[in-house]
């Protein structure tokens, strides 16, 4: 459908919103609290309307306006809506929360910054899933890892932010390094910028989509090049988390379906490299949750987790591709993108929810908190609605997403041409259930340690629910998770729409056949016809008395399970990936009956950045040392030449025929 | 079988075999160490005291506590309503609705609220026995993808009603049909993964979850756990009964008949068992799981190999 005023314009109204938010936010020091966030939240919920309403649209800007190299065009296809619709739901939906959240970062951090910093990346989000070719893409790629850098970093006078901004920055020049390589190589092969026109296959194309996955799976957090999400992710303020969690890293996903499945690059390697990649990523990144304290950081590992689920989608895709199978091709990018949303939707109401945890027990270490659902219901509720949704339990949109992912590999395993095709597929479904069962573990932990049983400290105890500006975001995302489990057969056959290559008008039989609704029904009543047996006639005492404590009297908190005792056991199941030690001393005279102190050392070597980063940095660090220096000395001279010189070559190479 | 049969058997089915299935495991187990044991009616007697009888709720416990047995009852009756545990499905007219990916996920749902009532009222117990469950439910996942994953490869179908209705390699059937039996075992905290009866806290995996429950919260959960079991030995026999290739011609009524039979003949053997077995340490309990997860895969590469 076409929008009053033309679609592209309102895409245009949501850049200048932002714009108008960022200059403000950079100019001024006013507003921070609701003139700014207001702006930015207008542009949201504009490009919403036009992402879920607005038909398919391209523009380029005038001839003035060209970036060098190529016009800066842009596209709006079925794909491109898709996330400009999460960007969308997600942002309208965190953008509320902030203000009363950054209130109790007023006096560290400038928040008009802030909001520059935030409308910036919310705009060239959009700009990098519309981008209609490789430089447009870059140049918002860019402003996007600046911007986002910006955000996080906000909070800097502390010294871990500081750092945790410094290795996301890293992780991102890494990334578009390789991102840049990739695109020039393309360039140089096709002669052209255009997504569209790179149609490149075999071993000529392998080279460059390598490059282009590795910069991509930097961005997205995929083993292995996930290190700085679990850094970043904490250091940055929590509306901000929800966003690069469950909207920014989405970008590259955006990216590698635009490139690797839904474009004319064809690598047969694709799809088996992205099914591995992802299916460790998500086995990996669970795995690492699990030993998380730190509520955001314990989060920030789901997404790598969740990003594994995504790419495993998309890897099914590229077999599927690469078989000639359009069931299994339509049906793992429906997964994927599904799970993107999904994804974004629950993640960011996580994040959301440990944000208020945040301001309300002023900690987000979870060994310090307990006993928050009493003081914080609103937070507690939502948080566990998120929990079950990321947990993938029916009715809740995380599970739809997993389904279909679950139907790819089991078509896979029905129609895949050889043995090791079959029981692959079956084999992922088993991995997929091991993970699943994982999340289950990690999600009861955090909300069994966190919202449940006795307050572990003074700050959980006096905790505080958050403000209705911020309970009003939290519910309505877990809304967002009823309804989008509820729709999955519109949003799936919506899907397959989507990812339909052009031309092609039915693909064979990606339908969704589980009636999801009716057993959705089914269940609510019957917990309702449960527990209205229960209550009816109930003239019985409901007596409330202490927890059980075996007669010795009301025990402390601390004789509650905790966090790290709670994982101990998946811990010492999954040692070796983990490298996990745990050693007990019990000391004293009579240690067998009558010990006098017992202490309990757990450790795990974190084997991936020791044995492997490190090194390597070493490595760049010894290299680029001593050429650093002297580049660099301090001289105001020499920059000088190096501008004059570098000037004179640009010159020299602009004016070559 | 007619619809309305279909519905009579079904409805009776649920109200009445899984407790009579836990009395007749109970006297089994009495028989085997000796003993005369209680009636084997008692679970119903049992579920009509603890009815009646009043409740004690922690001071700690928020309505997590109150809803978790609610959640875990209703997800588990849903799951025995959907799977033909006994060669009949009660929902068996609503196409596509047993799948088993749903089946083992709202068996998900029912086990995190159970997870969250266990920890809900800050007692170490409940912290231990969800902590177990957690982990035993990692094992036990893999284990009936991959033996329902290798059944559903030759009838290629997910649906637990097509995939229970035809034609089966016997080779597939007995191992996945015993791959589910150990799935069963681990699942339901029974022998050797844990002991039903036992009374020290320690060793506890189950009945550590469920201490603080008492009355008609403690009558919920006894309840879910006794459907839950069904639906596991339900499953493992049925497996097993298709290692029989005459099984498929017989009639409707034949078949239920023999899969009840199956059913309290592998609720009998599991009692037989724990009268023999000893329970494993807690430590050892992955070795345990782990002969499930290999026939699972044996299971699953006879059925890649064939489909």
């Amino acid at each position: 459908m076409e929008l009053p005023g033309g679609t592209a314009c309102w895409y245009g109204m949501a850049f200048a919103l932002w714009v108008v938010a960022a200059l403000l936010g950079l100019v001024g020091r006013r507003g921070t609290r609701i003139g700014l966030p207001l702006l930015v939240e207008a542009g949201c919920l504009v490009t919403l309307v036009a992402a879920a309403v607005g038909g398919d649209c391209r523009f380029a800007l005038p001839m003035p306006l060209y970036l060098g190299l190529a016009p800066a065009a842009f596209l709006a296809d079925g794909l491109s809506r898709w996330f400009l619709l999460l960007i969308g739901l997600v942002g309208a939906a965190v953008v509320p929360f902030a203000p009363a959240y950054l209130r109790h970062l007023e006096r560290r951090v400038s928040l008009g910054v802030l909001w520059a910093a935030l409308a910036g990346l919310m705009a060239s989000m959009c700009l990098v899933v519309m981008a209609a070719n490789a430089v447009v893409f870059l140049v918002a790629w860019e402003a996007m890892a600046l911007t986002s850098f910006a955000l996080v970093a906000s909070d800097h006078e502390r010294r871990s932010v500081r750092q945790a901004a410094l290795v996301y920055l890293c992780a991102t020049r890494v990334g578009t390094g390789f991102l840049m390589a990739g695109f020039l190589w393309l360039h140089q092969i096709t002669g052209s910028w255009v997504f569209s026109q790179w149609s490149v296959s075999g071993a000529q194309a392998l080279g460059p989509c390598l490059l282009i996955l590795v910069g991509l799976a930097t961005k997205a957090g995929c083993w292995p090049f996930h290190l700085w999400l679990p850094v970043a992710h904490p250091a940055a303020p929590a509306p901000v988390s929800a966003l690069m969690s469950g909207v920014m890293i989405k970008t590259a996903i955006y990216a590698m379906a635009r490139l690797f499945l839904l474009g004319p690059l064809s690598v047969p390697l694709m799809g088996p490299l992205l099914l591995v990649l992802g299916a460790i990523s998500a086995l990996w990144g669970v795995l690492f949750a699990l030993l998380q304290h730190d509520l955001k950081r314990l989060l920030a590992y789901h997404s790598v987790e969740n990003i594994g689920l995504i790419l495993m989608g998309l890897g099914l895709a590229g077999v599927g591709t690469s078989l000639g199978s359009p069931l299994l091709r339509d049906g793992g990018l429906a997964a994927a993108l599904f799970h993107t949303l999904n994804h974004g939707v629950f993640k960011s109401l996580l994040f959301l929810g440990a944000g208020a945890v945040e301001t309300g027990a002023h900690t987000r270490d979870i060994e310090q908190l307990g006993g928050l659902a009493k003081r914080m219901p609103w937070t507690a509720a939502c948080f566990i609605a998120g929990s079950a949704a990321i947990c993938a339990l029916p009715p809740l949109n995380g599970f739809a997403s997993e389904w279909v992912l679950y139907q790819g590999f089991f078509a896979l395993a029905r129609t895949g041409p050889s043995v090791v095709t079959r029981l692959s597929g079956l084999l992922l479904m088993a991995w997929l259930g091991v993970i699943g069962a994982l999340a289950l573990g990690c999600f009861v932990k955090a909300v069994g340690v966190v919202f449940l049983g006795r307050p572990r400290s003074h700050e959980a105890a006096h905790a505080h629910e958050a403000a209705a500006s911020m309970r009003a975001p939290q519910v309505l995302l877990a809304l967002c998770c009823v309804v989008l489990g509820l729709l999955a057969p519109v949003v799936v056959s919506h899907l397959a729409s989507v990812v339909r290559p052009a031309g092609q008008v039915g693909s064979a039989g990606l339908l969704w056949n589980l009636p999801l609704l009716p057993l959705a029904v089914a269940l609510v009543l019957g917990v309702l016809a449960v527990a209205g047996l229960v209550t009816a006639g109930s003239r019985r005492p409901r007596e409330r008395y202490i927890t059980w404590e075996c007669g010795f009297g009301e025990l402390g908190a601390q004789t509650q399970y905790t966090a790290a005792s709670f994982a101990q056991p998946i811990l010492r199941l999954f040692g070796r990936v983990y490298s996990y030690s745990l050693e007990v001393a019990i000391e004293g005279a009579d240690h067998r009956h009558f010990p006098e102190s017992v202490v309990v050392t757990t450790g795990h070597e974190p084997y991936l950045e020791t044995r492997v980063y490190r090194p390597l940095l070493r490595l760049v660090q010894r290299g680029a040392g001593g050429l650093l220096m002297r580049l660099q000395a301090g001289s105001i001279h020499q920059y000088l030449l190096y501008m004059i010189v570098a000037l004179g070559l640009l010159l020299w190479l602009g004016a070559r025929p | 079988m007619t619809p309305a049969m279909l519905l009579v058997v079904g409805a009776a089915n649920l109200l009445l075999v899984p407790a009579f299935l836990a009395g007749v495991m109970r006297k089994v187990k009495a028989l085997m160490q000796g003993r005369t044991g209680s009636p084997v009616l008692q679970p119903f007697f049992d579920l009509a005291k603890l009815w009646r009888k009043g409740e004690t709720v922690s001071e700690t416990a928020t309505w997590v506590f109150t809803w978790a047995p609610r959640v875990f009852l209703a997800a588990n009756v849903l799951v025995a309503i959907l799977v033909p545990w006994s060669g009949v499905a009660l929902m068996g007219g609503l196409p596509y609705a047993a799948d088993y990916v749903y089946v083992l996920y709202l068996m998900g749902l029912g086990r995190f609220f159970s997870l969250l009532g266990a920890l809900d009222t800050g007692s170490a117990f409940g912290g231990l026995g969800a902590s177990r469950e957690a982990t035993l439910s990692v094992l036990v996942e893999p284990i009936v993808l991959l033996s329902l994953g290798a059944l559903a490869l030759q009838s290629g179908s997910t649906d637990l009603s097509t995939l229970f209705s035809g034609p089966v390699t016997p080779l597939v059937a007995v191992l996945s049909g015993f791959a589910l039996l150990i799935a069963a075992l681990g699942e339901l905290s029974r022998m050797p993964v844990d002991d039903p009866t036992t009374h020290l806290e320690l060793t506890m995996i189950h009945e550590a979850m469920i201490l603080e429950y008492s009355g008609r919260g403690l009558a919920q959960i006894e309840a879910a756990v006794w459907v839950r079991a069904c639906v596991f030995f339900g499953l493992a026999s049925q497996a097993l009964l298709r290692a029989w290739p005459g099984f498929e011609n017989l009639g409707g009524l034949a078949q239920y008949g023999l899969g009840l039979a199956g059913l309290f003949l592998v609720g009998g053997l599991v009692a037989v068992a724990e009268g023999l077995l000893v329970k494993l340490n807690w430590r050892r309990v992955p070795h345990f799981l782990a002969f499930g997860i290999a026939l699972g895969l044996l299971s699953a590469l006879v059925a890649a190999a064939r489909g």
